[in-house]
């Protein structure tokens, strides 16, 4: 339970943060966290947090509140805002549970869900339509395919997590693009948004070559109102950037990125094992964790701190990093450690302009950092085969040996794969591997579901569900994929139809934060037809209306003689002369011959 | 058959006997038949011309609603009377260069009973007694007072109100019989005084390339153009964005709120007659130069950081600094105050030592050096109110520039009087000329399709002109503006309609590509059908007239 712990601390430290820092009227905070996991990986989590008083903000004044999007939200009316952008798959066997109990990440692609303040939900339509315009040019993204059909309304997925005063009147919007590739272009107006604009902090490490490299990345955007007790509101805008790099991957140099083989010496062989001739060799598995430092891994260096953070009196260590304290760590001169008490973790004070690093020699520690399991583990795949039907399967497993996990799936599925919700079957295997069919209604305990209209909304489906201790429930669904339209069809329809992930809330957790799970995106593919038929049917119906023509017209118009009479008919047309000439010139051709013989 | 009977090997022996002569030539057809054959062929070809033809041309065709070409053009080139109207009196400016008659002075005894103030209503050619009732569209109030001491008349604008103080000697109170006293002389004068920049103005946007027309001197019309082309184009709303910029980390903040309260809003007041205004401010920190940008160079003499005044343009760096344009519509006017690092500070402009310039239809640039505190290296944290006011004087002056208003004359409310007149004409002008656009393009590209709602643009617009014009004529100029706005707006959104241009580009070649299986088998037996018939009637006329 210590990440988990540890994390749920970081994020209680942080809600307390904010209520303290909620009386003032305007801060910033950065904060870069650093945590080696398995497989030679390294987890970085940017935090970056700035408030701006209520009154400003309404005002227009702006200050560290980016006044591109600023404007945008107030045009759009929104109150409370996340805009989510993510590349990769979360592995959680290897790592663990997720940064942020996974409420600063988003399914693959783009993922948005604002509350809009409208009187009604058609001009919260409106107005989320006039947000996602906007939000797509700001962040370069295709947010503006975010149409009825990829929009839906959450139920009991998503609660606010700003405080607001009328929450009647708000309007939640849930928009997905899971076919969305986030690059560069998302990252360049990411950083724009920033008061130090990754010149200073922590933000100097962003490099778009390493950052889309990862195995995993999500950004984050929050924007959402906190007040406090007496009525003092602030706005609140919070922008994560967690990525889960690969060291080894990342520590080669960019003017050579491709991985050569080792020469034979340099190999680290188990010389335990028989080998039959020289050039073999079994690897032998490091026991000591990689070295790694911050310049190798991102690239570059960490310049100083941005000024904007501590501007309140507090200080607040811009770098932590999570290993035993036996481990060994090397940093820049000038620069402060701090060690926490819990044992494994250690922050930095970085001095104020000079550049910063931080590295890691290879070596073996006796306690690693415990490692915990994930609440729940969750995984969705489409099964079936043929052009018509499929189903949907997804399996929840619960590790814990002692308490039952209760949570919401929440599915926007695209109208063309049109589920049968009766077919809603559950299976659910004890650690003894044996499988059981249960009724889905012994799981299920309630169930939200709003069916999609061709062409102009997606289904909606959120099922409340419970697993119980110490088994895996498997889940599955029919459906049935609709037959487009022929100018539906985009460029690439053999590629396969993308669905959106879907959003796993937990519910029985003991601290107040939400806690998400996101299952991988998956790739429908429909039955695509044969692009050049229109063509061909054009084609072929033509010959035939034209054979069926000709034949009727001459039938009509030609006149019917007997065949010694068309000779004679013939020998008077141009085609009959023609062929006249060219026999009376072949035979004189042939009486030549003859001649000569 | 024919080729057979001829070859002499593969034929037996009585089939190659029969010679020409022996042929069955078959009986002539009946003139029966030849007529059901002439039926079938018309039969066939009336359902084409009858039926296929109008069903092609039906389903094929582009709705275009009907546009009042001529009108529209006639606006364009000011041939309709309210215009020829202007053109006429621009003439006479040619014919009389000592007045510009599109613009007369109008006197009008007012019925206040505290004296006997002559009020001058600034209007059209029109010597109507159309009275302007209210209050508003009155330009200038002449309050004329006897003082005692004087040797000649002396006037006084004052610099808030609209109101002109002549004062005179009393001993040159007209008598009714002289028909040119002084003081009228006088007044004339200084009427003409005041209204003289307002003048040449109109005459400028009127005449367009025509240079010669101006009647001021060559500086004044210079001075005007260049306002011209420095300002803004008219419109509902402005947004106002003010941006402090600092290559550091300092000045993270400014007492901008405060500011824009001192030192902007009441210039923004006296705006909203015209123009609506939005505010919005920002700090952005780490704001570095372009790198096409060449650095700032020390000069000993000025012991400054000076810009060279060709590389101004290049100062503000676009494609870093977060300056995009506010949403909602309107344009936006961008005021920038960029302190300098204090290693490139105090930072002024080589050529003339000045410190902010303008950016044409884009906004304005103030450098901000603030005082560097004994044995600071760093800017301070935090612009106090105090610091701010020389660059909001700058940035409320670069704002009049940029939304056109006059230089002269120095009162305020009197200029931007004169702004609501000039930017009445000059939206009238834009309009006309949009119609015009419009006029053309829809009869230069016979292939996009009219909308009815571009129709019905167009009349508004075309009513909206020629209201505008009769309001300026009988003097109601807020009116005028009112109208010349409907008419802008909706001359451009007939212009820009999306649906007109939104065409799929499908080429007649392609579509004759894909129906050729059909076309060509059957078109070609029936052309061939026609002929036949055709010379079958022509032999068959020429025969019995012979």
């Amino acid at each position: 339970m210590t990440t988990f712990g540890f994390l749920s601390l970081l994020l209680a430290l942080a809600v307390t943060l904010w209520s303290s820092y909620a009386s003032a009227s305007s801060d910033y905070h950065e904060q870069l966290f650093l945590q080696p996991l398995p497989q030679s990986s390294l987890l970085a989590s940017f935090n970056f947090r700035s408030n701006t008083s209520q009154q400003a903000f309404d005002n227009q004044h702006f200050r560290y509140f980016p006044r591109a999007l600023g404007q945008i939200l107030q045009h759009a009316h929104t109150k409370e805002l996340h805009l989510r952008f993510t590349t990769g798959r979360w592995d959680a066997e290897s790592w663990g549970p997720r940064p942020w109990g996974g409420s600063k990440e988003g399914g693959t692609g783009v993922e948005l869900w604002a509350w809009i303040d409208a009187p009604d939900d058609d001009e919260a339509f409106g107005k989320w339509i006039a947000l996602t315009q906007s939000l797509s040019g700001l962040f370069c993204a295709s947010l503006n395919f975010v149409d009825s059909t990829r929009t839906t309304r959450p139920v009991v997925s998503f609660e606010p997590t700003g405080d607001h005063q009328d929450v009647d009147g708000l309007h939640l919007l849930h928009g997905t693009l899971p076919g969305e590739v986030v690059c560069t272009e998302n990252l360049t107006p990411f950083l724009k948004l920033l008061p130090c604009k990754g010149k200073a902090g922590i933000s100097t490490l962003f490099d778009g070559h390493k950052l889309f490299d990862a195995a995993w990345q999500s950004m984050s955007v929050d924007m959402r109102p906190i007040c406090t007790s007496d009525g003092d509101c602030v706005v609140q805008i919070e922008q994560t950037i967690d990525m889960v790099l690969d060291v080894e991957r990342s520590k080669r140099p960019r003017s050579n990125p491709i991985p050569r083989p080792l020469s034979n010496e340099l190999l680290a062989c188990d010389t335990s094992k028989p080998y039959n001739s020289e050039d073999t060799c079994f690897p032998l598995e490091k026991g000591a964790d990689a070295a790694w430092s911050i310049s190798e891994v991102f690239g570059r260096t960490l310049t100083g701190v941005c000024p904007l953070t501590g501007s309140d009196g507090t200080q607040e260590h811009s770098v932590c990093l999570r290993v035993p304290h036996e481990k060994q760590v090397f940093i820049t001169e000038g620069s402060t450690e701090i060690k926490k008490e819990d044992g494994f973790t250690r922050c930095f004070d970085p001095a104020p302009v000079q550049p910063f690093d931080l590295s890691i020699p290879e070596q073996t520690v006796d306690i690693p950092v415990p490692r915990e399991e994930p609440i729940l583990y969750a995984e969705r795949t489409i099964v079936g085969h043929g052009q018509e039907r499929g189903g949907m399967r997804i399996i929840f497993g619960n590790p814990s040996n002692t308490t039952a996990v209760d949570f919401i799936l929440f599915e926007s599925l695209p109208w063309f794969l049109r589920p049968y919700i009766h077919t809603l079957q559950a299976t659910i295997t004890g650690r003894d591997g044996i499988p059981t069919e249960i009724a889905a209604s012994d799981l299920v305990t309630s169930t939200f579901y709003r069916p999609a209209i061709d062409r102009e909304r997606g289904t909606q489906l959120e099922i409340a569900l419970s697993v119980p201790a110490a088994s895996t429930v498997t889940l599955t669904y029919d459906f049935e994929k609709a037959i487009l339209r022929y100018t539906e069809y985009p460029p690439d329809a053999n590629r396969g139809f993308n669905v959106a992930p879907a959003v796993i809330r937990i519910l029985n957790v003991e601290n107040s934060a939400p806690v998400y799970i996101r299952s991988t995106s998956l790739l429908l593919p429909l039955p695509t037809p044969d692009f050049s038929m229109p063509y061909n049917v054009i084609i072929l119906t033509s010959t035939v209306i034209a054979l069926a023509f000709g034949t009727v017209f001459n039938i009509l118009v030609r006149r019917v003689v007997s065949v010694d009479e068309a000779a004679a008919l013939g020998a008077q047309s141009l085609k009959g002369r023609l062929l006249g000439k060219l026999v009376a010139i072949r035979d004189r051709f042939r009486s030549k011959e003859t001649k000569v013989e | 058959m024919t080729a057979k009977s001829g070859d002499p090997v593969s034929l037996p022996a009585e089939a190659s006997t029969p010679s020409k002569s022996t042929q069955r030539v078959p009986a002539p057809e009946s003139p029966q038949a030849i007529q059901t054959r002439f039926r079938v062929i018309a039969a066939f070809w009336a359902v084409i011309i009858f039926l296929g033809f109008p069903i092609w041309w039906q389903t094929t065709s582009i709705y275009r609603a009907h546009l009042p070409i001529q009108e529209m053009v006639d606006w364009a080139d000011g041939k309709l009377p309210e215009s020829q109207h202007l053109l006429r009196t621009t003439q006479h400016t040619l014919d009389d260069l000592n007045e510009f008659a599109a613009h007369h002075l109008r006197l009008k005894l007012t019925n206040d009973t505290n004296g006997s103030p002559p009020r001058t209503g600034n209007d059209g050619v029109d010597t109507s007694d159309s009275t302007p009732e209210h209050a508003a569209d009155i330009a200038l109030t002449v309050h004329v007072r006897p003082e005692e001491g004087l040797v000649a008349p002396r006037s006084e604008l004052q610099p808030h109100t609209t109101q002109l103080d002549i004062f005179y000697p009393p001993s040159q109170i007209p008598s009714p019989s002289t028909s040119n006293p002084p003081l009228s002389i006088f007044i004339a004068q200084e009427l003409q005084r005041l209204y003289g920049e307002e003048k040449a103005t109109i005459a400028h946007i009127l005449s367009g390339e025509i240079a010669g027309l101006d009647s001021a001197s060559p500086e004044l019309t210079e001075s005007i153009s260049r306002r011209l082309r420095r300002s803004m184009k008219y419109a509902e709303t402005y947004h106002l964005s003010f941006s402090l910029f600092t290559p550091g980390s300092a000045p993270s903040s400014w007492d901008i709120e405060a500011a824009i309260q001192e030192y902007l809003a009441p210039l923004l007041d006296a705006f909203a007659p015209i123009s609506n205004f939005t505010i919005d401010t920002q700090v952005q920190l780490y704001a570095t130069f372009s790198p096409m940008n060449p650095d700032p160079i020390y000069d000993e003499a000025e012991a400054a950081w000076t810009l060279k005044k060709e590389d101004l343009s290049a100062f503000i760096n676009a494609a870093e600094w977060p300056l995009n344009p506010s949403i909602g519509s309107g344009p936006t006017l961008n005021f920038i105050l960029y302190v300098p690092d204090p290693s490139q500070s105090p930072m002024i402009v080589k050529e003339n030592r000045a410190s902010s310039w303008i950016v044409p239809q884009w906004g304005g640039v103030f450098l901000l050096n603030p005082p560097l505190a004994k044995g600071q290296t760093s800017n301070p944290a935090y612009l106090e109110q105090d610091s701010l006011q020389s660059a909001f004087k700058t940035f409320s002056h670069q704002l009049l520039t940029l939304l056109g208003t006059p230089s002269t004359p120095s009162s305020l409310p009197l200029r931007l009087q004169t702004l609501i007149r000039v930017r009445a004409a000059s939206l009238l002008l834009s309009a006309s000329s949009t119609m015009g656009s419009l006029a053309r393009l829809t009869e230069s590209l016979p292939s996009i399709p009219i909308p009815a709602n571009v129709a019905s643009s167009v009349s508004t617009t075309l009513s909206h002109l020629s209201a505008t014009c009769s309001h300026l004529r009988e003097g109601r100029f807020n009116a005028a503006l009112a109208t010349a706005r409907v008419a802008e707006n909706e001359a451009e959104r007939s212009f820009f309609e999306k649906t007109m241009v939104g065409q799929v580009y499908f080429p007649d070649e392609h579509k004759v590509a894909v129906y050729l299986p059909l076309l060509g088998p059957i078109g070609v037996p029936l052309v061939v059908g026609l002929i036949k018939e055709v010379k079958r009637l022509v032999a068959a006329w020429k025969a019995r007239r012979v």
